[in-house]
């Protein structure tokens, strides 16, 4: 799987360290590679968020962690998002009541030739109609169809 | 056959119109003084300060699905996709307890999604009990068997402009159908600084502390407004009072960009 990612990293790799100042006394600076997303948290005065808690949410579970860890001496964590998951990638960096979190769009190569920024999950729309409503909307629709081709072939008759 | 087509018409835009509805959640904005407010602390020169109320006029309190995600520390502007504004509340950050530590600013429906930023205002209140006020904190402060009665009367209007929240848990994400919760939280450490931390630390060496403030106090009581300390505490003392006071403002543990409010 993590061959399939490759050289979708590695057209992010080409605007890899991206800056991404989230807030007043942290800053989380993120790095796409051919391997992996690293992520690098630092207070203002450029001292390491050694140890941080990091937690990464996958883009279509906003509210459910995928993945909980802690950074190193030098606050840096890395992880690997599956090749089938684009979107933004969200990464919680907390350590003594200070913390940041920051979006990393992760977003697939196919047709374009340059980074495409991964938009929102689409919660609105994905838990907007229940499959009982889809199924009811369907029969609505196919069968003003099939009563439209009835009356229409009654009338040629 | 027209009833009939008429009929299915109906039904289709009834479920149509229902499925927009589900597409609507709740969003409850709430204000926190952390345990600092709730349960007192000890300050950085070792005053045990306890409040009896902390209240608060909170004005445009709004709720933003931003896009890209705003970044407090960023010169670039936040690109808005919907907001939604609460009316102006007074709370008093001292009413939270252990099983909700949080006090209710108002809660409104709006359509889900990813509320990834919060914005409010600090402005003087028309009414009682602070009226006049943006922030009145009140309480008891005790130092190796001094003790202080305190009110300390803030006019200064202050807008804070917030990223994300940052905590244990994710907060502003609005599942239709789902009750999703926002916080402004308030960082009293800032102002006066922590015991329980090496007094180099960077939050002690900024933050004011209570001793500047306690020798203002005319006996056993302190009752002070901001023009006050402005004029009855050191140029240096005042600085960090209003440094503090800018940086009061957080969601969880993100900071969050201050401007002064001029109306």
């Amino acid at each position: 799987m993590f061959k399939q990612l490759v050289p979708i990293l590695g057209l992010l790799t080409s605007v890899a360290a991206m800056p991404a100042a989230l807030a007043h006394g942290v800053a989380v600076d993120y790095r796409v590679t051919s391997a992996n997303v690293e992520i690098e948290a630092t207070y203002d005065s450029g001292k390491p968020l050694a140890n941080a808690q990091v937690v990464i949410y996958a883009p279509d579970a906003p509210t459910q962690a995928w993945l909980t860890g802690t950074a190193d001496a030098e606050g840096r964590f890395s992880f690997t998002p599956p090749a089938n998951q684009m979107g933004n990638w969200q990464v919680k960096v907390r350590q003594a009541g200070h913390g940041a979190v920051l979006n990393v769009p992760v977003a697939s190569n196919s047709q374009d030739a340059g980074l495409q920024v991964a938009q929102d999950s689409g919660l609105h729309e994905s838990h907007a109609v229940n499959p009982v409503q889809r199924g009811l909307m369907s029969f609505a629709v196919i069968g003003g169809f099939v009563l439209t081709a009835v009356i229409f072939s009654s009338k040629k008759r | 056959m027209g009833i009939v087509l008429c009929s299915i018409a109906l039904v289709g835009c009834q479920v149509l119109g229902d499925s927009r509805r589900s597409a609507m959640g709740t969003l409850q904005i709430q204000a926190n003084g952390e345990d600092f407010v709730r349960q007192g602390f000890t300050s950085k020169d070792g005053w045990g300060i306890d409040f009896s109320h902390l209240y608060v006029h909170l004005e445009d309190v709004t709720a933003y699905q931003a896009e890209p995600s705003f970044s407090s520390d960023s010169d670039v502007p936040m690109q808005v996709v919907s907001e939604v504004t609460l009316p102006a509340e007074t709370v008093d950050l001292v009413a939270g307890d252990e099983n909700s530590p949080s006090v209710a600013v108002g809660q409104v429906a709006v359509p889900a999604g990813q509320y990834n930023a919060l914005s409010w205002k600090m402005t003087k209140a028309a009414e009682a009990p602070m009226k006049g006020q943006a922030m009145v904190l009140m309480g008891q402060a005790q130092k190796q068997g001094q003790t202080i009665d305190f009110m300390l009367k803030v006019d200064r209007e202050l807008a804070y402009t917030c990223g994300e929240f940052v905590g244990d848990e994710r907060k502003g994400v609005v599942l239709a159908g789902k009750t999703a919760e926002l916080e402004a939280t308030f960082h009293f450490d800032h102002l006066f600084g922590v015991r329980d931390l090496p007094e180099d630390d960077e939050l002690n060496r900024s933050a004011l502390g209570f001793e500047p403030l306690a020798a203002l106090a005319k006996g056993k009581k302190l009752e002070v407004d901001w023009t006050t300390l402005k004029t009855q505490l050191s140029p240096e003392h005042f600085q960090a009072l209003d440094a503090a006071f800018s940086d009061l403002g957080h969601v969880g543990e993100g900071h969050c960009r201050s401007d002064v409010v001029t109306s």
